[in-house]
């Protein structure tokens, strides 16, 4: 099926999606949002790590071991960073991180 | 024109359009159910370059896990949906997203650019199998990876090492988010109201034209 | 006999070389193929979906001393016609402060998902959808993805009762999922294979299986799976996110006509899957005694399958909230990885003689003292775990009587001491 597909056009496609999800985390204005982007951005590494391991050595298992681990971080990433984002809208009622300077004096 | 390179710009598409909706949109909700459909688009794309396993691994874990995380993250913190999406940044971000995504394409483009005298992009990649195309990606690959992730020469560390993370996230998750009693959060209060109070009498002492304001206002 | 044996695919190979002499043999045919077929899964899903309202009003009617339906036709066959006729007739209405589009788009994707299932059930021999070899995983990660639209028609309807129900899909449906993956990998771990079609090989004795289903092998694996399969399809006893007595109806109760019909459809679709699900992983699928071919036999095992979940949606009553986590998560999860580890060391200790080579370290045994070992402890560890929980519960119950016959005492000593 991927006949005619160069891998420049995976690349493309995981440096595009990357700098979305960049912009999402440095440009919005909510903590959820924000990792949305990040999200946004492991996703891009991994296609780029499958897409290495399809066109430069389908024969080893290392690219996929490393998809498998950036599955694993994200998903443990991503409990982490909401249960911290809902335990400050607890506090104060925001998930804005330009209210958050509780540590600003 | 090639089914497969029709099947990649299709999905590659709805990858990007979803992606650009996610950061986007100003309802977190809308913006959740893009990312959904973003997701959906990458584990097509997975489908595209065989790795099967990734393909359902990413609906089960993205789809299925995070995304139905962050979307009840949304519900709970109701309320705070509206007003702008941006913050008070987001131009620089965007020049700065801009011009890395200008780079990369240029970088990565498969013609070589002349940019300033230099030439960038036209990489060549060592494709396995050379001009015969790529090779077929075997069947034992998964059992292969399966066993990688047991055999000590290879990633069982990590492995284990992951499962501890993902252990530690579930504890930590747990006793950040946890529901405290209301009688403790009050106490809490509390301490901290006459730890402010005791410093604002501290300060009123040593910086005694400052105290009569405060007073004031109280 | 092979005839009959191999209708289904007669048939189905006839179709596609009629298509082939059509078309010529290109990548359009196959295409249009897989569409055709497609079409027929789907089709038979709908027409299952069907038997299985009117087969579920008998039947817990029967339950609970009634006749059912039985105005519509002979035995009331037509009914689910009628109820389809009824739906289409219905007036299709969308509340004022609807986020449309989520409230339109909800009902289709749960088809979608609950439908998407079947691409990889085998229904009998050569006649499967696409014989993936990770069907097992693909299953379970399209069932955790239609708790996406679930989520959708709770928001999206605007309604407070549609967020409670949505509320508890995401505790139900995501924390019942746990259960049902650790169960699923006894049998993928006795298989080493994710092929839904390596599975049933297993089980039967050709291509090197012990002829043994699984359900002897791993009871409480078994037993689990159907619980958890249960809760994930929302049916009764575990029907707290659509609880009519609680929250109205849940996620849906703002949908009419056609869309309503849509999630009646997606339940019903998906308890199906379920049960074949079942059927497949526990009880050998399609393979049978050659007395019946092996779509009968499908048949067969699914009804029974569902006949007991009737049966249990006619007998118990629903389950609260707090039962349903405490359940799941300190008596399902915990007996499900005991289960785990004792099916890793005892299927590597005692090497079953059909399919294996060598003992790699282990001792080779007849599939039946295997079968024998591995059921025996698999139900040991069932029994242990529902003696502590009675034990538990009875601990509970009877401080809590204490506890009142305590008050009861100083009550009475208050009454005397006032006289």
């Amino acid at each position: 099926m991927l006949n005619g597909i160069p891998l420049s056009w995976f690349l493309i496609l995981a440096a595009a999606l990357f700098c979305i999800g960049l912009y999402g985390a440095l440009a919005r204005k909510n903590a959820v949002a924000i990792l949305m982007g990040v999200e946004l951005m492991l996703n891009a590494v991994n296609i780029n790590l499958i897409a290495f391991w399809r066109y430069l050595n389908p024969s080893a298992t290392v690219g996929l071991a490393f998809a498998a681990f950036v599955f694993i971080v994200a998903a443990a990433e991503a409990s982490v960073g909401l249960a911290l984002i809902i335990s400050a809208y607890r506090n104060m009622r925001s998930v804005d991180p330009e209210q958050m300077d509780l540590l600003k004096m | 024109m090639t089914f497969g390179q029709i099947l990649f710009i299709l999905f590659g598409l709805v990858t990007i359009i979803a992606a650009v909706m996610v950061v986007v949109r100003r309802n977190l909700f809308h913006a959740a159910l893009f990312l959904v459909l973003s997701f959906f688009g990458v584990a097509a794309l997975y489908v595209l370059l065989e790795a099967y396993f990734f393909a359902a691994a990413q609906v089960l874990v993205y789809v299925g896990a995070i995304s139905i995380l962050i979307i009840f993250a949304v519900m709970l913190t109701r309320g705070v949906m509206g007003g702008q999406s941006g913050n008070s940044q987001w131009r620089e971000a965007a020049v700065i997203c801009g011009i890395l995504l200008v780079g990369l394409v240029g970088l990565l483009s498969p013609v070589a650019i002349n940019f300033l005298g230099r030439n960038f992009g036209g990489l060549q990649w060592r494709i396995a199998g050379g001009a015969a195309g790529l090779p077929v990606v075997s069947e034992q690959i998964l059992a292969n990876l399966g066993m990688g992730f047991v055999d000590l020469n290879q990633y069982a560390l990590p492995f284990v090492l992951s499962g501890v993370l993902i252990l530690l996230a579930m504890v930590g998750a747990i006793w950040v988010a946890r529901e405290r009693h209301p009688a403790e959060v009050l106490a809490e209060r509390k301490q901290i109201a006459a730890e402010l109070a005791a410093d604002a009498a501290a300060e009123a002492i040593t910086t005694p034209e400052v105290a009569p304001t405060e007073q004031h206002a109280h | 006999m092979d005839a009959l044996n191999n209708l289904l695919s007669t048939v189905g190979d006839a179709i596609a070389n009629l298509i082939y002499s059509l078309l010529g043999k290109n990548p359009g045919a196959d295409f249009a193929i897989a569409m055709l077929a497609a079409i027929l899964i789907c089709t038979a899903a709908a027409l299952g979906f069907m038997a299985l309202t009117w087969m579920e009003r008998k039947l817990v009617a029967r339950i609970q001393d009634r006749v059912g339906p039985n105005q519509a036709g002979p035995y009331g066959l037509l009914q689910p016609i009628a109820d389809g006729v009824k739906m289409f007739t219905k007036e299709d209405s969308t509340p004022r402060d609807a986020d449309r589009p989520v409230y339109n788009l909800a009902p289709l994707i749960i088809a979608i998902f609950a439908l998407a299932t079947y691409a990889v059930i085998p229904f009998a021999p050569r006649v499967v959808g696409t014989n993936l070899n990770i069907g097992v995983f693909y299953v379970v990660a399209i069932g955790s993805a239609s708790t996406i639209a679930i989520l959708m028609a709770g928001w999206g309807s605007n309604n407070k009762y549609s967020l409670l129900g949505a509320f508890r899909t995401v505790a139900q449906l995501v924390g019942y999922e746990v259960p049902m993956l650790l169960n699923i990998l006894p049998v993928v771990m006795l298989t080493g294979s994710m092929s839904l079609i390596d599975v049933i090989n297993k089980q039967t004795t050709q291509n090197g299986g012990a002829g043994i289903p699984f359900i002897l092998m791993l009871p409480l694996s078994a037993v689990v799976f159907i619980i958890s399969g249960i809760a994930e399809t929302g049916r009764s006893p575990f029907d707290l996110l659509e609880a009519e007595s609680e929250i109205v109806a849940g996620f849906h109760v703002e949908y009419s006509g056609m869309k309503f019909a849509l999630f009646f459809l997606g339940e019903y679709v998906n308890t199906l899957a379920i049960s074949l699900v079942f059927v497949t992983l526990f009880l050998g699928g399609y393979a049978g005694p050659e007395i019946l071919p092996g779509y009968v036999w499908l048949l067969l095992k699914v009804g029974v399958v569902l006949a007991f979940l009737m049966w249990l949606r006619g007998t118990l009553p629903r389950v609260r909230v707090d039962q349903l986590m405490n359940f799941n998560w300190k008596f399902l999860v915990p007996m499900s990885l005991i289960n785990i580890l004792a099916v890793a060391f005892l299927s590597k200790i005692f090497v079953t003689t059909a399919g294996a080579q060598t003992a790699n370290g282990g001792i080779l045994v007849h599939p039946i003292i295997q079968t024998i070992i591995l059921g025996g402890t698999g139900m040991f560890i069932l029994v242990m775990g529902l003696w502590l929980v009675a034990r538990r519960t009875r601990a509970l119950r009877l401080a809590e009587e204490q506890t009142l016959a305590e008050r009861r005492a100083q009550n009475m000593a208050t009454a005397a001491s006032l006289k």
